[in-house]
């Protein structure tokens, strides 16, 4: 079963903004408008017409996993909706070769007054597994969807979560040589997630080559072997998932150019773990921020910040800088030495600086990002070491 | 089972040159055959929602064109007499069994495709495979109604002849006859959704337009030329010919039906098939 393969030949989409025309209303006007101007010859943009994608190329083979990350309408979708051949490139092609199994959000297709065992069938023949292999993995299905004792009640009775795991239970026991993964990583409990995920993970791990979109940079940068960062339908960078997610985060903190605050603004070039970039829960790390100020002080001197995000939830966990340290900025090149205590669970954190000129969030410009993997620790849950303490005691 | 052998799929974009016609029926055919089995768990599972959301089940598929028959028999029985071959309860329940394989087909196909958006957006099958299993659906309610029939014929002391033999092939005419129109209709109202409206007109007036409830063939003048052009009208036709009337049923005029039916049937597939590709963008 290992000769899956993906393959994305110069692909371009074209997309078009506004309504289209959807009653007839509308098509005798738009006929006459047809019959009057010639045809433009398929590719060149018209009126309301913008690319979606733009000359993507990649190749996905046996042993390898592609994560595609990018903002809200870079084409991350238009790229699974190719490969699943729900829409036509308008230029180029893909090919795939092998069964597709797609791990999608198809929950709500189930039938709500059909019983578990019924959608199970039929999801089954939507995702086109014959009935004979369903019937054969049925038990194990219902077994990973946890709905042993409700497989025989009618999906409407159902909750939301219980439903989106037996949407995925069936796609997940697909026999599928190329797999495709769409923000599915977020069905159920956490509890569900984490065996959802496992079971994605031993498929990668199979050497079944997938594909897979999702803003959980987390679960992308442990599923997938390799990443394209895409905005607004272009490769923005290509190559190591965690080039690629530092590439991103950074341009999440800061979508399109910084604002440059002239010549006398601190500039920084680098920031660089001064250890391994991986460490354990609790363990401190040091890293240098190398950069440059102007010479002649005019003016405020900036200040530098550093920001701890984690990649998981996306969200900022730690934020110190020079000004709560009561530090200022040495004229010239100067280097920073950060030391940080990474009380945080395991996971994939992302160091980023940035420069404050003013008072004022907009004056902040984002300098360099760095990752950091954490790993292993003390056992807790949470997003932070307390370094509890529990005594037990009898008491009669 | 067997692993099946990985196959390449290709989607490209649709080159200038118009594709080959034998190239698409090719792949039409192929298509269908592999996804066959998604097609009857549709079919099976409007049949089951059917028998679980109503308390008459399949009763239902009898009930509407029993229910016509009682109408039209006090008409065309007693305001106006209408001479037929056969009585006329019987003469119009045959007609009217098979016009409601027809027309409920149309009801429920013009939405096939619309009120199967979710599938349509997120999961790639031949999309004919849709208005395709309605009238699969239909073709239950048809043969279920069949057991009406045979007890009105055994009622009024109509003898079955061998020429009963030839049902399958006037059933399969109408099959193909309905696929054609449905593909059209349920194409059409995904681009346009005024078509659902245009059905229940359409299927009004193609009724008396076709010999369900009385044989248009006494209409006269101008208006007759026209009717002539209907096909459903030797398909129900052959229908009484056989099982009512112990004769093959009229050659010219069914030959034609079946060859229209048959062109119909591979002209909408094929330009059903070539705008597939973008149901999913439009829908």
């Amino acid at each position: 079963m290992k000769d899956g393969l993906v393959q994305f030949e110069g692909v371009w989409k074209k997309y078009r903004r506004g309504e289209r025309h959807d009653s007839l209303r509308d098509l005798i006007p738009s006929m006459a408008r047809a019959l009057l101007r010639k045809r433009v010859a398929g590719e060149a943009l018209q009126g309301q017409e913008f690319w979606a994608l733009q000359d993507l190329d990649f190749t996905v083979e046996p042993g390898e996993a592609l994560g595609i990350i990018g903002p809200n309408g870079a084409g991350k979708s238009t790229i699974l909706k190719i490969l699943t051949r729900l829409i036509r490139p308008t230029r180029g092609r893909s090919l795939v070769r092998g069964r597709i199994g797609s791990l999608i959000e198809i929950g709500g297709s189930l039938h709500p007054d059909l019983t578990g065992r019924e959608n199970v069938y039929l999801q089954g023949s939507i995702m086109g597994m014959p009935r004979a292999e369903v019937t054969r993995k049925f038990d194990e299905i219902v077994e990973f969807a946890g709905l042993s004792d409700f497989i025989d009640t009618p999906v409407k009775r159902f909750s939301s979560g219980m439903n989106a795991r037996l949407g995925f239970s069936v796609a997940a026991h697909l026999e599928t040589d190329v797999l495709i993964i769409d923000e599915v990583l977020a069905v159920g409990d956490s509890a569900f997630q984490r065996k959802a995920f496992d079971r994605m993970q031993t498929m990668v791990q199979r050497g079944i080559p997938a594909v897979t979109v999702s803003h959980q940079l987390e679960r992308i940068a442990s599923l997938c072997t390799r990443a394209i960062l895409l905005v607004q339908g272009q490769v923005a960078h290509a190559g190591s998932t965690t080039d690629c997610i530092e590439m991103y985060a950074r341009y999440q903190a800061d979508p399109g150019e910084a604002p440059v605050a002239g010549a006398q603004a601190v500039q920084l070039d680098s920031i660089a773990l001064a250890s391994a970039d991986s460490t354990a829960s609790g363990e401190r790390i040091e890293f240098e921020i190398v950069g440059s100020s102007p010479l002649e002080r005019t003016g405020a001197r900036g200040v530098v910040g550093v920001r701890v995000r984690s990649l998981e939830t996306g969200s900022i966990i730690y934020a110190c800088g020079t000004e709560t340290h009561d530090l200022e900025i040495p004229p010239g090149r100067f280097g920073l030495r950060v030391g940080l205590e990474m009380n945080v669970p395991p996971g994939l954190y992302a160091i980023e600086s940035s420069v404050w000129q003013g008072g004022h969030e907009r004056d902040s410009r984002n300098g360099p990002t760095t990752l950091i993997r954490v790993s292993g620790g003390p056992s807790f849950t949470g997003t932070v070491q307390m370094n509890s303490s529990i005594l037990v005691r009898s008491r009669a | 089972m067997p692993v099946p052998s990985p196959q390449i799929s290709e989607n490209a974009a649709r080159s200038d040159a118009p594709s080959a016609l034998r190239a698409d029926l090719r792949e039409m055919f192929h298509e269908l055959a592999a996804y066959r089995e998604l097609m009857f768990s549709l079919v099976r599972r409007d049949l089951l929602l059917r028998y679980k959301q109503t308390v008459m089940g399949f009763g239902w598929s009898v009930l509407m064109p029993v229910t016509y028959m009682v109408i039209f028999s006090l008409i065309f029985t007693r305001v106006v007499n209408l001479k037929t071959e056969v009585p006329y309860p019987i003469y119009v329940y045959a007609g009217l069994l098979p016009w409601n394989f027809f027309a409920s087909t149309l009801r429920f196909a013009v939405g096939a495709l619309t009120s199967n958006s979710t599938l349509i957006t997120k999961v790639y099958f031949p999309r004919e495979i849709l208005p395709f299993s309605t009238i699969l659906v239909a073709l239950v309610d048809f043969l279920v109604g069949f057991s009406v029939l045979a007890l009105m014929m055994l009622y009024y002391k109509v003898p079955l002849t061998w020429f009963a033999l030839l049902l399958p092939v006037v059933i399969a005419v109408q099959i193909m006859f309905t696929a054609g129109v449905t593909l059209l209709l349920s194409m059409g109202n995904l681009y346009y959704r005024d078509v659902k409206y245009m059905v229940e007109i359409l299927i009004t007036l193609w009724m008396f337009a076709t010999s369900v409830v009385y044989p248009v063939d006494r209409v006269g003048g101008a208006l007759a030329v026209v009717l002539k052009l209907n096909p459903m009208t030797p398909i129900i036709d052959a229908y009484r010919s056989i099982l009512l009337h112990g004769r093959i049923p009229d050659l010219p005029s069914f030959g034609t039906a079946a060859a229209v039916s048959v062109v119909l049937l591979l002209v909408s597939w094929v330009l059903f098939h070539r705008a597939e590709f973008e149901f999913a963008e439009r829908i």
